[in-house]
């Protein structure tokens, strides 16, 4: 827990290496629309910037008022991208290009058929578009060629599978990848013993792991590491959604996720209260007062803004511009 | 045996000895590569069987590489006795 309190623009100014930003929280609470903010704000600094989502809800699109699904970066404006990306097409893609590759290598025109029905089902598992999804985030992490990469994470147990993924997959392509190369011994012994030289062809499968565990050590590497990545947990002034960040945050600690701060939205207006005011409004009022005090409570100095609700929706870039005001600060 | 005659055979029996060292040692990485090769294609392609390890993206990576072992591969493991069994 920091010492001093500091709010998120601070943050970001400290730390110029934390390039990947991520919002996390419940459904609803603002995510995207603070993905879209801070990317507007850093972008109006001049650093070049990338928010992109998986959500196959599109809630970028909708934001920035365009249709980014599947469509790969799309410039928003100076200095601003965003990017939706489109799992289904990448996976059928992904299936075409394995069928051909199998093709080419042994002749055939048309598949067998257990190997066509094992594309199918593998493809039809819940895990394959986590996985392809996965990847394409890899994809664009690895390219490298924005300032600021900003990841609108889908609600929270998408995000904590997500990041988990990431351990988990690594250990197993470790593994994967040591017992294929203790095969790879047994090979050249044999050659040896029979033929007497230890020549051997190129073990393309041990190829295909070695890049398959670079991509995912590649991925893994950036999201723990508390130098190159904030993450910010947005909440609401709500008794369920405290208990539920509370929970949250316990859990990515144990996944080493470092959390940089949290971000409270919908706060009603103090304004409010010099207005006569209904008797409705007044207990909400009084209500958010009392949960924004067991907010500060739970998490000090790790609450690095508020944000007030809107009179409006946050669509289109004027909106987005005036919160990206509240959320620097 | 004349010393010729003696060393020719020693030298002829030392050879064939280790010829047949070098044979079972070869034999026994063979078995111990088949085996793991199993082990392998089980963690890898543990999807055809219904026993889902490796992220499906990744597994169908490897596909094209593994075509020609998928059908003998199959047969193996749902065989009640090994085939190298048969070799041991």
């Amino acid at each position: 827990m920091e010492g001093i309190p500091i709010s998120l623009a601070e943050l970001l100014k400290a730390h110029p290496e934390r390039r990947y930003l991520m919002f996390g929280g419940k459904g609803g609470l603002g995510k995207t629309t603070f993905s879209a903010a801070a990317g507007y704000h850093l972008a109006k600094q001049g650093h070049k910037v990338l928010v992109f989502s998986v959500d196959p809800q599109a809630s970028l699109s909708d934001i920035f008022e365009q249709d980014l699904f599947g469509k790969g970066p799309v410039k928003i404006m100076d200095n601003l991208w965003a990017q939706e990306i489109d799992a289904d097409r990448r996976i059928k893609a992904y299936q075409d290009e394995i069928r051909q590759k199998i093709r080419d290598m042994y002749g055939f025109t048309d598949l067998p058929e257990e190997i066509e029905s094992y594309i199918q089902a593998a493809s039809a598992e819940p895990a394959m578009e986590e996985s392809a999804i996965f990847d394409a985030v890899v994809d664009i992490m690895v390219t490298g060629e924005y300032d600021y990469y900003i990841y609108d994470l889908v609600p929270l147990g998408h995000a904590l599978y997500y990041l988990s993924m990431a351990t988990v997959y690594d250990a197993w392509i470790g593994k994967i990848t040591s017992l294929r190369e203790q095969m790879r011994e047994y090979d050249q012994v044999a050659a040896h013993l029979k033929r007497g030289d230890a020549t051997l062809d190129e073990d393309a499968i041990l190829e295909e792991l070695l890049y398959i565990k670079d991509r995912i050590q590649t991925s893994s590497r950036i999201l723990t590491d508390r130098e190159r990545t904030a993450f910010f947990f947005v909440l609401v002034p709500e008794e369920m959604i405290i208990l539920d960040t509370v929970k949250a945050a316990e859990l990515f600690s144990r996944f080493k996720v470092p959390i940089s701060g949290y971000v409270v939205n919908r706060v009603l207006p103090q304004e409010l209260w010099t207005e006569e005011i209904p008797e409705f409004l007044r207990n909400r009022i009084e209500l958010q007062v009392r949960h924004l005090a067991k907010i500060r409570e739970t998490f000090g100095n790790q609450v690095l803004t508020q944000v007030p609700e809107l009179e409006r929706d946050i669509t289109g870039l004027p909106m987005i511009s005036r919160v990206a005001d509240y959320l620097f600060t | 045996m004349t010393k010729k005659e003696k060393t020719g055979f020693l030298k002829a029996l030392k050879e064939f000895v280790y010829g047949m060292a070098a044979h079972d040692s070869a034999r026994f990485a063979l078995k111990t590569r088949a085996n793991m090769e199993h082990l392998f294609m089980l963690v890898t392609m543990g999807d055809l069987v219904g026993v889902p390890l490796l992220p499906p993206y990744y597994s169908l990576r490897l596909l094209p590489y593994v075509v020609p072992q998928i059908a003998t591969w199959k047969r193996r493991l749902l065989r009640e006795k090994d085939l190298t069994d048969a070799l041991a």
